[in-house]
């Protein structure tokens, strides 16, 4: 019994961190490239929508999760289309209600989480499969990996586009804001050098 | 006979050619811009055109540092980079825009791709347009030349900032297109000083003249094929004759096009790249036509005054489809 | 039947789930609709308050309002009517679109009591190119337009952008984006103010 929990806990721990590092959503899998190269002008808006994505993930895992041993398998995608779309929506009013500056900001990029892939790639790969709680760790792994990547990505090119994080002003005076790097020019380079900066890194990490 | 053999598809004939000869020719090319530049904006061009070139070649060595490869400072093609960049810069760029165009131009543009061969823009216009895209205003604030202004600063860099500003050519005829004055625009003393060089605008394309003894000298040792730089010309003159003819009050002379802003230095200098323009004579003719209609376009459709750097750039992405379509039949083979 | 049947075995868990997903999206909208129409209300309302200080509050006036934009379309606009403590009029406050640089421009404009002179106006929703044509939303610039006078305003390349008259400054390397502004606050502001006097809603001023 006590192995059980002790391999149940290696393997909860090993989903965590895929979604952290090396399933990363982003940098590892390339999946939800729409709001990674559309929201992350800024830390803000990249910040909402990574919260956004997880609150979905985790909803939309949970619910599949508990229904998987119903699911018909030729009828599932529209299952899990259904639950996401409803999900967001939910998120999307959220948005409006309570932080509608955010919810203009984001634009048509919040409905458009629907057809992210990342959270019908864990749908798919991992809640229709594994139990709640590999599930909910799951979408916790992912959507963190997720936002993190996001937030990285923004804050590169929100710090280069107006010298600023969290608009909080951090470089001197004397510097002139890089426009390109909020134009989408910025999002294409600042992914595909932190593309390979990732890369080295997993290269670097295999050999050792 | 070793004279005759150019950059070109097969078959090829042995000849002791090496990109850095190439380079140096056209190095040797770029030296009566260069030295108009240095006539006409002084202190500008003496310290835009080394910190290009310097920051061009940094990069060029740290990146090949980092991606563990063999030095290829020697074909001296980021030299030609940076003095490409620093002529289609602005005088009164500030060092750091440039240094960050620079790094940009080899670093991206070039490098990223596996290095020189592999880059599918021009690298120099790929820093340029990312200048652009983020120092709007100081890629546009122009600088008269010193000849007209007295007060520039010859020799001391301090009071950069204050030199006043001028409009160049092109603004005057997009002014001229709003307000149907084409005729105004284009004099015969405006003609002379496009020509000369006496005029605002980047620090290498004001001056026709040495543009084209640069050219001459490319096209006599045969370095670049001069179908390049004749479809560009030809091209671009057609289109403002067009423009010209439909409505002679608004659009300015064909010539004037030709002589003002980066089309020369375009003409032989940055479309004819060998990397990233076709390698057939019927592809460069495509290609040129191609750079000399999206430039005339943009100037005079178009909201910017110049237009050649979009014009490269957006050729240059079309480069590999038009090869692709004129393939050269082998000797005996047949057409598929 | 047994088509009905093998259908219902089908889809079952589809439908029921519809079902509940609909009821559960009815509920967070019914709970949060009426913030978020609070939210656009608040929103023009403090875009236009900070145009009008004196304002209180707006009351959108019965009478329609329809302007012809450039290719012969006509639109209905909403005219608010921004009213001070004391139940006195003072200003009037729109929004008006038109094409700017890239995308369209949307603006919230005010007048004054009169439609004599133009209050001020605010950026709505833009998508013009950072660096220049973006700057139609710097208040330095926007205030030049606080105190013109209503009738057609000029766009000139150089000028006092302090002095407030009808020339209105374009913003340097975004000569487009300033037109635009000054096409969409000139083409609103004559016909509003014509359309307003006929129904007797202002004065015949002057």
């Amino acid at each position: 019994m006590a192995n059980d929990t002790k391999v149940a806990a290696g393997l909860y721990k090993q989903t965590l961190l895929a979604g952290l590092w090396r399933e990363n959503p982003v940098f590892r899998l390339l999946l939800g490239m729409c709001p990674t190269l559309a929201v992350t002008a800024a830390v803000k808006p990249a910040l909402t929508m990574g919260l956004s994505v997880i609150f979905v993930l985790l909803c939309s895992n949970i619910v599949v999760s508990l229904m998987r041993n119903l699911l018909k398998p030729h009828l599932r995608i529209l299952m899990f289309t259904l639950t996401i779309a409803t999900f967001v929506t939910i998120a999307d009013l959220f948005l409006k209600a309570f932080t509608p500056v955010m919810s203009e900001t984001l634009g048509p990029y919040v409905p458009l989480i629907i057809v992210n892939c990342i959270i019908i790639c864990r749908a798919e790969a991992c809640a229709s499969k594994n139990n709640l709680i590999v599930s909910i760790i799951d979408a916790l792994g992912m959507g963190v990996g997720f936002t993190l990547t996001l937030c990285v990505l923004a804050g590169i090119r929100e710090l280069l586009s107006t010298g600023e994080i969290f608009e909080v002003p951090v470089m001197p005076d004397a510097f002139v804001p890089w426009v390109a790097m909020s134009m989408p020019v910025g999002a294409f380079i600042t992914l595909g050098l932190l593309l390979g900066l990732v890369n080295i890194i997993s290269k670097k990490k295999r050999k050792t | 006979m070793l004279e005759n053999i150019t950059v070109s598809s097969a078959p090829h004939i042995s000849k002791p050619l090496s990109t850095r000869s190439v380079m140096i020719d056209v190095i040797i090319g770029l030296v009566p811009a260069m030295a108009a530049a240095g006539y006409y904006f002084r202190i500008y061009a003496l310290i835009l055109i080394p910190t290009c070139v310097f920051s061009a070649v940094a990069t060029e060595w740290l990146c090949n540092l980092i991606r563990k490869k063999p030095n290829s400072l020697g074909d001296l093609s980021a030299v030609v980079t940076g003095i490409i960049l620093a002529l289609s810069l602005p005088p009164s760029l500030p060092i750091w825009a440039a240094i960050i165009g620079s790094v940009f131009a080899v670093a991206i543009g070039k490098m990223v791709f596996g290095g020189l061969g592999a880059n599918v823009f021009n690298p120099a216009m790929v820093g340029r347009a990312f200048l652009t895209a983020s120092f709007g205003m100081m890629m546009t604030s122009w600088t008269v030349p010193a000849t007209i202004d007295a007060k520039m600063p010859r020799i001391a860099p301090e009071n950069m900032m204050h030199s006043r500003t001028q409009a160049t050519p092109l603004w005057w005829s997009k002014l001229a297109i709003k307000n149907k004055l084409g005729a105004d625009v284009y004099s015969n003393a405006q003609f002379e000083s496009t020509f000369t060089g006496e005029v605002g605008g980047c620090l290498g394309e004001t001056s026709a003249i040495a543009l084209l003894i640069g050219g001459l000298y490319l096209l006599i040792r045969r370095t670049i094929n001069p179908s390049l730089p004749l479809a560009v010309l030809l091209s671009a003159f057609i289109f403002a004759a067009i423009a010209y003819l439909i409505d002679s009050d608004a659009y300015v002379q064909p010539v004037f096009h030709l002589t003002s802003g980066a089309m020369l230095l375009c003409a032989f200098f940055i479309a004819t790249d060998p990397v990233t323009a076709p390698l057939t004579t019927k592809g460069m003719w495509i290609f040129g036509i191609g750079v000399g209609a999206i430039t005339m376009l943009i100037r005079i459709v178009g909201e910017y005054p110049e237009g050649v750097m979009y014009a490269v750039l957006l050729m240059n992405a079309v480069t590999p489809l038009i090869d692709r379509f004129c393939k050269l039949v082998p000797a005996g083979g047949k057409l598929k | 039947m047994l088509k009905i049947k093998h259908f219902i075995q089908q889809s079952w868990l589809l439908i029921v789930s519809s079902f509940f997903f609909g009821l559960l999206i009815a509920i967070a909208s019914a709970a949060w609709s009426p913030r978020i129409e609070q939210n656009k209300i608040d929103k023009l309302n403090r875009l236009t308050a900070a145009l009008l200080p004196e304002a209180k509050h707006f009351i959108e006036i019965d009478t329609e309002i329809e302007i012809e934009l450039a290719k012969g379309k006509r639109k209905k606009i909403k005219v608010y009517k921004a009213v001070s403590d004391a139940d006195e009029c003072v200003g009037w406050s729109f929004n008006a679109a038109g094409q700017g640089f890239q995308d369209k421009i949307e603006l919230v404009v005010a007048v004054d009591k009169d439609f004599q002179s133009i209050a001020g106006f605010d950026v709505l929703a833009s998508n013009e190119t950072p660096g220049f044509g973006d700057k139609i939303k710097l208040p330095n610039w926007r205030n030049q337009f606080a105190g013109a006078p209503v009738e057609e305003l000029k766009l000139v390349k150089t000028g006092d952008v302090k002095k407030i008259d009808s020339e209105i400054v374009a913003i340097s390397g975004a000569t487009v984006s300033s037109e635009a502004v000054v096409k969409i606050i000139n083409n609103s502001i004559t016909q509003i103010k014509k359309q307003m006097q006929e129904k007797g809603l202002i004065g015949n001023g002057k």
